[in-house]
């Protein structure tokens, strides 16, 4: 166990801070989004959990955005063009998710999030 | 829905004229109603009704959308110039935001009474991390999210305060929180106002109050710019809030408004023709 460890150490030494931030900010907001779902209808009057609880958010998904930014254009720069073509469309999806949204769906659609997220997660996983 | 906080203010004698007020964003009726009873007493039929997803339960303004508001609220305008000679129109916030927009639709509009229009949310209550509102809006997260209402609650004059925030507990008056969906919504519906501003030609009154908590005068400013209305006038208010039908300059907005309606009234509807060229900015005395 603690060469294993020992070993997963040595690995993130070796991996880009960009890709660290994605990895992080990835499993962050998909632990957020689980919690939201389900505090929403149960604490739907808890106004202040909910307004820091977004302030949170919102700043998880920049530190994301900033980081696939990050990692997109250093893979650009390092010639893998794969992935330099493939996160940034992992910007727009939140937006895009947005969208569509409606209070009615709003499971669904924050399910879709975090299935967004989960394969981002992946396809950052893969990067290792 | 919430059908119970609209009223209609009517005359027994046929009255010519009236007008239809517009509440707030997460407000009702009940903030209209002393301008109403008001405007009434100077001879106006006056009509306020509930906006959709207004005056119920919270969950229920989440659900709506601007066309919802700007849909019924037209309807509510087109009955009524169904009956009366002449129609004017008046709102709070959003409610304002709704008779600019009516106005640049319908050109038979007689008037618009302006106040507190809000176009921008810049107010100086606005959260400091207010910057990260684009990602809130333009994402799942608004159906999460909620400006928790704090103090001043809209109003300059402390006595009022605490009435206004026993309402708000009680969620069905007014809000004790905007949702961020509301906001989407007012922000999709204020960037539409705004195009097509320069539409609007009844006469325009704004009145605004120069520390507003919500939305700077800035919002007025851009009407007042860019309103195609040859009579604007522009009244910023020194001793008042957001909430300017409410707060200490109230019975100065009313008999602003009133003036204001009665000038257009002494041309309308018979001649057709409108008072002379009148464009103004004026700065309230600190009344």
């Amino acid at each position: 166990m603690n060469i294993n460890m020992h070993e997963l150490i040595k690995i993130i030494h070796t991996l880009p801070v960009s890709l660290i931030a994605i990895i992080l900010s990835n499993i962050l907001l998909i632990a957020g989004f689980i919690i939201g779902k389900l505090a929403l209808y149960k604490y739907e009057n808890a106004v202040k959990f909910f307004a820091y609880f977004s302030v949170v958010m919102c700043v998880l998904f920049v530190l994301y955005f900033i980081s696939i930014l990050w990692f997109s254009i250093s893979n650009l720069y390092f010639g893998n063009a794969v992935y330099a073509a493939i996160f940034p469309v992992f910007l727009f999806l939140p937006f895009i998710i947005g969208h569509f949204a409606s209070y009615e769906k709003v499971h669904l659609y924050t399910n879709i999030q975090i299935l967004t997220l989960i394969i981002s997660l992946l396809l950052a996983l893969s990067f290792i | 829905m919430g059908q119970s906080l609209d009223f209609e203010f009517i005359h027994e004698n046929k009255c010519k004229r009236a007008v239809l007020l517009f509440h707030g964003m997460t407000g009702s009726p009940y903030e209209m109603k002393k301008m109403g009873k008001a405007l009434y007493e100077a001879d106006f039929d006056v009509f306020c009704y509930c906006l959709p997803g207004h005056g119920t339960s919270p969950i229920n303004i989440k659900t709506v959308r601007w066309e919802d508001w700007y849909t019924e609220s037209t309807m509510h305008y087109r009955n009524l110039t169904k009956k009366y000679d002449e129609v004017y129109l008046g709102g709070l916030c959003m409610g304002a935001v709704l008779a600019l927009a009516i106005a640049s639709e319908y050109r038979d509009v007689r008037g618009i009474l302006s106040l507190s229009t809000t176009l921008f949310l810049d107010g100086w209550t606005i959260p400091w991390y207010n910057f990260l509102m684009p990602i809130g809006v333009h994402t799942i997260l608004r159906y999460y999210y909620s400006f928790p209402e704090r103090e001043p609650y809209g109003l300059k004059n402390e006595a009022l305060r605490k009435k206004i925030a026993a309402l708000q507990k009680r969620n069905t008056e007014a809000l004790d929180n905007y949702p961020m969906s509301c906001i989407y919504e007012l922000l999709k519906f204020s960037k539409y106002a705004q195009k097509n501003m320069f539409k609007v030609q009844a006469p325009v009154l704004l009145m605004h109050a120069k520390e507003d908590d919500l939305t700077s005068p800035k919002s007025a400013e851009f009407v007042y710019k860019n309103v195609g209305s040859n009579i604007r006038k522009y009244i910023r208010l020194e001793d008042s809030y957001h909430l300017v039908v409410m707060d200490n300059e109230r019975d100065f907005v009313f008999k602003t408004c009133i003036d204001f309606l009665n000038d257009l009234s002494a041309y309308a509807p018979k001649t057709e023709k409108l008072p002379p060229v009148d464009d103004t900015f004026t700065e309230s005395a600190g009344l």
